[in-house]
């Protein structure tokens, strides 16, 4: 394709910043051509300008940022457009949707408003028509119920609903072009793969120009036909898809393919169960919370399982499916309603602050967020050493040869020591985290989602360090995540949840290979491998669910799956499903899979 | 939403009386004695024991509170406010002549305040570190670093003594004119019944100096709310994504200074509590007979009836205040629950 037949092309294209008297150039220069029905992904690390790319391509930036240069829509540069014209080709030719759907919509605001409004300043619609065409685009992206729903604020939707509301504002005027910056990072993976699929059909069914911001190569690989890769505010690699995955030009193309391991399989996998001793059991645990209203949300109900001496176990499921809140019941962040907690054969839910205080040394966690849990006014050093002044007897010298010992185990060098966590990147602050974790030599850790916040590179990395130092140290850790890939790659077994329950169990291998349970089977089908040789959009996808999630807080009678599910029955939707074996170290709570394993 | 009413006055009420009660013992318990300053000097045994009899001091601290709260005879319950040890006259209607006065200060300052300062701070929240906005900057360093009754004082030598286009600072009305009957006690309302235009117009002149210097000083914290949460409004996610969006930019002036509103809203309630007695310096300047000048004098007389009153009206006009702008908040902002 030759520049003449793009739908947008940018020269020059500068963006800006003043701070004071100096500039902030967030993007430099930038040439980019988009084409009519092509699909380009927009990949770098956070603050190379992928986000303000997207912005800038509609003349637009943060306030108060400056765009300069030329966006040339059908030829017409926008950024020399007078305010009326420009405003009948944004949100008319180009649509965008943006990262938080709950924050781009005002929240002061019904929805149904929000929709008529963008639908009527494009259009010559009577408030009445607006309000129809609005309640049919929240159809039209399947929200059932859209006459009760047009009336909601964006605060009573989930973020799953609120993207859709998004979705329905961008398609309402059927754009030429449409940006969509990390549309689906706040969405649950299920979910996600919904999303991609329709807007990859509507892309090449209406000959839309697609512009995905993304961090996920996934993505990339799966829905998109060229990749463009930025870094610092320029372009550095701008490439045929299939292309790019064979052979990455640069140093950060090749970073990216090389740690996301597309190709490799499991290394764990076919570990046979183990007879090394017993380090943690968990037995019908428990967990409900109070809301509003009296009501109770069931965080987690009837959790047992157990984890032996250099073994993993991956929990794994999506947001609100109540695997966070295992692992706060097991480190005493929070007490179970009912159920028992033993570790190395002495029960610890029930004993006092005070005595479980001796095992915390036992027990690390890392958790998601690096810099949240780094006390931002502390030197590394003091942050790794605090917990052998709480549970070490050593002197000042050990204390000191200790630190740095962990500093290098998790393969950071000497010299961030005297370093505040502000100063360094979150890849860096979570392996600060990991030392302090591993600083007592605990004989237990849960890591939840350690990589979820991470930039792809650094999560790499991370997921690298990980197995390293499980082989090194031959830890015993709960590895918490919805990413599945990540699990596969670190865990030994596998338990899958979904809204509370604990749905399937098994080794890495058994559930992986063969996944019994509709939910793990349709989670494992919403995973977009790192190939662009086999695309979800080119394979018939059946395990797909659809809708939304049900609130924890009104669970159904039946599974509670069920309202999803492709093979639901009557019968699913009215006897509650038990946790059933159907094999050694392997369990489903679906009453289908237990026969179709007979 | 009208239970949610009924509980904030009912809690609004509890709050009040308890306030009062406090102020009650409070000031009982300060070591000056109200007697000494009626009985005069060199008084008798026999007259200060008549004078502490006549005041109801000779009570047990108990049966005082009784008396004041109405158990004996007229009292809050029934809607006295008792009799003032210095004029004879009754606390309230005492109020009723200072109080209009005082609302009306404030009421014109603060619409005067929020018709510059919203604008002016919409308009540097756009453009930060424009001509205007350094101009605020210079504005808030001046005005902010001055108190009140200089700024009073200065306007009056300018605009008074110098130009000699501001009318002489001397109360609500030209000393020439008589006052229009007293109906509501709110000279600008009661000219217009009476349709003393001339008097309407005067009592007009006479607040210009005073409303100059309360809204000079009242505008330096509303602008700057102003700009803060414009600026924050405008660089939120939700307007990007109107422009974005291609709406109009009307539409999205509206909505942005809707979103910006309520911390706007909030300090403008805060700031007319404290202006309820905090005008004082301005009224005591203008020789503007209103309800700071009348606390300040009842507390200077230990005049104990009527410190009480004062802070019972002022309690409770708060309270209303802060209703009022709750249940605004609430219309604007529908994530604010009245239940």
């Amino acid at each position: 394709m030759t520049p003449s037949e793009a739908l947008l092309s940018t020269r020059g294209l500068t963006v800006k910043y003043p701070y004071g008297d100096v500039q902030n150039v967030v993007i430099d220069e930038l040439d980019l051509d988009l084409y009519p029905g092509q699909i380009v992904g927009l990949l770098g690390e956070s603050g190379s300008g992928k986000s303000s790319l997207a912005l800038a391509l509609m003349g637009l930036a943060r306030h108060p940022g400056v765009v300069s240069g030329e966006v040339n829509f059908r030829g017409k540069n926008l950024l020399k457009m007078d305010d009326e014209e420009l405003r009948q080709i944004r949100g008319n030719s180009i649509g965008l949707i943006t990262q938080k759907p709950r924050q781009a919509l005002d929240p002061l605001v019904n929805v149904g408003k929000q929709i008529s409004r963008v639908y009527r300043a494009h259009s010559h619609a009577s408030k009445a028509d607006a309000q129809v065409r609005a309640i049919e685009l929240l159809r039209s992206v399947g929200i059932n119920d859209a006459e009760r729903r047009v009336n909601a604020f964006p605060h009573e939707l989930s973020g799953g609903m609120a993207q859709r509301a998004l979705i329905s504002m961008a398609l309402s005027v059927e754009p030429d072009l449409l940006i969509a910056d990390e549309p689906t990072s706040g969405l649950d993976v299920t979910i996600q793969a919904q999303f991609l699929d329709r807007m990859w059909e509507r892309a090449r069914d209406a000959n839309i120009a697609v512009l995905i911001v993304t961090q996920d190569l996934g993505i990339v690989a799966n829905y998109c036909d060229r990749i463009v890769i930025m870094e610092d505010g320029k372009i550095i690699e701008d490439r045929i898809t299939t292309e790019f995955f064979a052979d990455p030009h640069t140093a950060y193309g090749k970073k990216l393919i090389l740690a996301s391991g597309a190709g490799t399989k499991s290394s764990n996998a076919d570990v046979a169960i183990t007879t090394t001793p017993e380090i943690l059991r968990v037995t019908d645990l428990r967990k409900t919370f109070e809301v509003e209203g009296g009501k109770r949300l069931q965080a987690v109900s009837k959790a047992s399982f157990q984890i032996h001496k250099g073994r993993s176990l991956g929990l794994v499921g999506e947001s609100g499916s109540g695997k966070t809140t295992v692992g706060r019941l097991i480190l005493r962040l929070a007490d179970p309603d009912s159920g028992e907690v033993w570790f190395k054969g002495e029960r610890i839910d029930s004993i006092s602050p005070k005595e479980f205080r001796k095992y915390r040394s036992k027990i690390q966690a890392v958790f998601q967020d690096p810099f949240d849990s780094l006390n931002p006014r502390w030197p590394i050093e003091r942050v790794i050493r605090e917990p052998l002044d709480l549970h070490t007897e050593m002197s000042k010298a050990e204390k000191g040869a200790r630190v740095r010992e962990l500093v290098s185990l998790v393969g950071l060098t000497d010299d961030i020591l005297p370093l505040r966590p502000g100063s360094l990147s979150a890849g860096q602050q979570q392996r600060v985290s990991l030392a302090r974790a591993l600083a007592t030599e605990p004989e237990f850790l849960i890591l939840d989602e350690p990589t979820s916040a991470l930039p792809p590179a650094a999560r790499a990395d991370m997921i690298l360090l990980l197995k390293s130092l499980q082989e090194r140290l031959d830890l015993c850790f709960i590895f918490i995540s919805h990413d599945l890939s990540t699990v596969r790659e670190l865990c030994h077994d596998i338990a899958v949840m979904y809204l509370s329950e604990i749905v399937e169990m098994g080794t890495s291998e058994q559930v992986f290979s063969a996944p019994s349970h509709p939910y793990t089977r349709a989670l494992l089908d919403s995973v977009l491998f790192h190939d662009p040789s086999s695309r979800r959009v080119d394979r018939t996808v059946k395990a797909e669910l659809e809708g939304e999630i049900p609130s924890p807080v009104d669970l159904p009678a039946g599974c509670y799956l069920a309202a999803r599910c492709p093979m639901a029955e009557q019968r699913c939707r009215d006897d509650h499903q038990a946790l059933i074996e159907i094999g050694p170290s392997r369990s489903v709570r679906c009453w289908k899979s237990v026969e179709a394993s007979k | 939403m009208r239970r949610y009413v009924l509980r904030r006055l009912a809690v609004g009420v509890l709050q009040a009386l308890g306030i009062t009660i406090a102020v009650f013992f409070v000031i009982r318990a300060l070591p000056a004695d109200p007697v000494s300053r009626i009985v005069g000097m060199n008084p008798t045994e026999d007259s200060i024991r008549q004078a502490r009899h006549a005041l109801g001091l000779d009570m047990s601290l108990f049966q005082q509170l009784l008396t004041f709260l109405g158990f004996h005879g007229n009292g809050v319950f029934t809607g006295s406010l008792g009799t003032s040890w210095v004029s004879g006259s009754t606390v309230l209607s005492e109020i009723a002549i200072t109080l209009p006065t005082t609302i009306q200060l404030i009421i014109t300052s603060f619409i005067v305040a929020l018709l510059v300062a919203i604008p002016i701070g919409m308009a540097t929240a756009r453009r930060p570190g424009g001509k205007l906005d350094k101009g605020v900057f210079g504005y808030g360093l001046f005005a902010g670093a001055q108190p009140e009754f200089w700024w009073g004082l200065i306007f009056i030598f300018v605009f008074y003594f110098k130009m000699g286009i501001a009318p002489a600072p001397l109360g609500m009305l030209d000393p020439m004119l008589t006052a229009p009957d007293a109906v509501t006690n709110f000279v600008l309302i009661d000219s217009l019944i009476a349709g003393d235009f001339t008097a309407f117009k005067s009592a007009l002149g006479h607040l210009v100096l005073p409303v100059l210097t309360l809204s000079f000083l009242l505008v330096g914290p509303l602008l700057k709310m102003t700009q803060q949460s414009m600026s924050r409004v405008l660089s939120s996610e939700f307007i990007l994504y109107q422009q974005a969006s291609g709406l109009e930019k009307k539409s999205i002036g509206r909505s942005t200074l809707r979103s910006a509103l309520a911390p706007i809203i909030t300090l403008t309630g805060i700031l007319f509590g404290f202006m309820l007695s905090g005008a004082v310096l301005v009224e005591s300047v203008f020789s503007l007979n209103g309800l700071g000048q009348y606390a300040v004098a009842a507390v200077l007389n230990l005049d104990f009836p009527a410190v009480q009153g004062v802070i019972l009206v002022i309690s409770v006009i708060s309270l209303f205040v802060y209703l009022g702008l709750d249940l605004l908040l609430a219309k604007i902002d529908p994530r604010i629950l009245v239940k």
